[in-house]
């Protein structure tokens, strides 16, 4: 245990030391820390906040998602309406188109029938003058009963 | 026998006083001239003095001490630069992550421990506590491992790699802590009041006393610890490294190293504990001197 001059030299060199310390180290580390700090205090700050986005978001999703629920609904229920409306049209319309064709084939007939009776008449009528002509042509003149042969016709 | 007996104690009495002396270079009163003490070194062959150790004064100096201390503190202090230098503010490396844990350690027991402004108390706290644990895992390393190197490596026949063995070592770190201690007494109560303190309330001079002991004490207790170590490793080094001579029997090689290994386990403890200790009531000197009471 002597004490000596070493003394000194452990002074100026703990002196040193804690100088550079002071300098270099003490107070880079801590920055560094405080950065550090701040920076993951930072980052868990944002985490939240973006959670907190993200709920909104799904919220705010989930109501655009109802909504267009909801009108693509209110599309169908159109296009069924409109649909059905179609058909409506469609049906009332080949019911008149039916109509009319029903009314135009009658006609037909009708006239068709008008014309056969018209023909078988005139055949009639011609076959009657021709037998009255023959039983006639025996007894009377054509032109003079006339009325009556047409009478008859009439009546046929 | 008895004669064999009385040359095995003057071994023993040569290999202690071996390990505790330092590797000395100072003033020679009598031929009035620096050099290294008698027979200490073989290299600088034109340095050799005519003194023994003991009969240098005040004026010398512990080469060992001062380099083994200045060379850890280089290694240690360049780390935490070189570190700090190198450190990003993202993800940090391992080393940075050390580096981190021990400056958050320090801090947290500087900023419960310390209630003053001062900027210095931090670094303060932090360079002593890290270069005495420096020092004292020095005790750590075997007890013969630096006078082989240095006897064969550097023509040293003496040399301690152990500062914390040395006073001036612990007592230059209690001393800076004192003068800090009186500045910022002085600076928080005046000179008046520091002085007051001291010497009038409430005890009288032996506030005084107190005051120097504790300082003292700082260091003799770091000092103590560590030499008496130190001096543990020794006795179970020649106890051991004797039987083996006696006996010829290298196996007292092995009870040696299990003592040796359970000492150097259990000194780990004290290595780490001291430093701390030394630490914890720089801070807590420092905050009685700063904070009005």
């Amino acid at each position: 245990m002597n004490i000596n001059a070493t003394f000194f030299a452990e002074l100026l060199a703990f002196c040193i030391f804690v100088f550079i310390t002071y300098r270099y180290i003490w107070p880079s580390m801590e920055n560094l820390l405080e950065d550090r700090r701040k920076e993951i205090s930072d980052g868990l700050e944002a985490a939240s906040q973006s959670q907190r986005k993200l709920e909104e978001a799904n919220k705010e999703s989930a109501v655009i998602l109802d909504g267009a629920k909801a009108e693509a609904s209110s599309l169908i229920n159109q296009a069924n309406s409109r649909a059905d409306q179609i058909i409506d049209e469609a049906k009332d319309q080949a019911v008149e188109e039916a109509k009319k064709i029903k009314l135009s084939a009658e006609a037909d007939i009708e006239q068709s029938t008008n014309k056969a009776k018209d023909g078988l008449r005139d055949e009639v009528a011609a076959l009657v003058i021709a037998g009255a002509q023959k039983i006639l042509d025996k007894e009377i003149n054509a032109k003079a009963n006339k009325d009556i042969i047409d009478s008859l016709i009439k009546k046929i | 026998m008895a004669k064999e007996n009385a040359q095995n104690l003057i071994e023993t009495s040569d290999y202690i006083g071996h390990h505790l002396v330092n590797l000395t270079f100072g003033w020679c009163e009598k031929t009035s001239s620096w050099g290294f003490a008698n027979h200490q070194q073989e290299l600088f062959k034109g340095l050799d003095s005519a003194c023994k150790v003991s009969e240098m004064g005040f004026w010398s100096f512990h080469l060992d001490t001062i380099f083994m201390s200045i060379l850890l503190g280089a290694v240690v202090f360049g780390f935490f630069g070189l570190v700090n230098r190198a450190a990003k503010k993202g993800v940090p490396s391992k080393l940075q992550n050390f580096a981190e844990f021990v400056h958050e350690f320090i801090a947290s027991a500087v900023n419960s421990g310390y209630h003053g402004t001062s900027k210095i108390v931090g670094p303060l706290a932090f360079a002593s506590c890290l270069w005495i644990i420096s020092w004292n895992l020095m005790d750590l390393l075997p007890v013969e491992m630096a006078s082989f190197f240095g006897h064969f490596g550097g023509g040293f026949n003496y040399f301690k790699i152990l500062p914390t063995a040395d006073l001036n070592a612990p007592l230059a770190l209690a001393i800076v802590v004192m003068i800090l201690v009186t500045y910022y007494s002085v600076k928080t109560h005046g000179a008046g009041g520091f002085l007051k303190e001291l010497f009038i309330v409430p005890l009288g001079p032996l506030e005084f006393i107190s005051y120097v002991s504790k300082h003292v004490a700082l260091a003799l207790r770091l000092y103590g610890n560590l030499f008496a170590g130190e001096m543990i490793f020794i006795l179970i080094a020649i106890m051991f490294g004797q039987f083996a001579m006696s006996f010829s029997q290298t196996l007292w090689f092995l009870p040696g190293l299990i003592l040796n290994l359970s000492w150097a386990l259990f000194h780990i403890l004290i290595v780490a504990l001291q430093a701390y200790i030394f630490m914890m009531l720089t801070i807590a000197y420092l905050n009685l001197a700063s904070t009005k009471h």
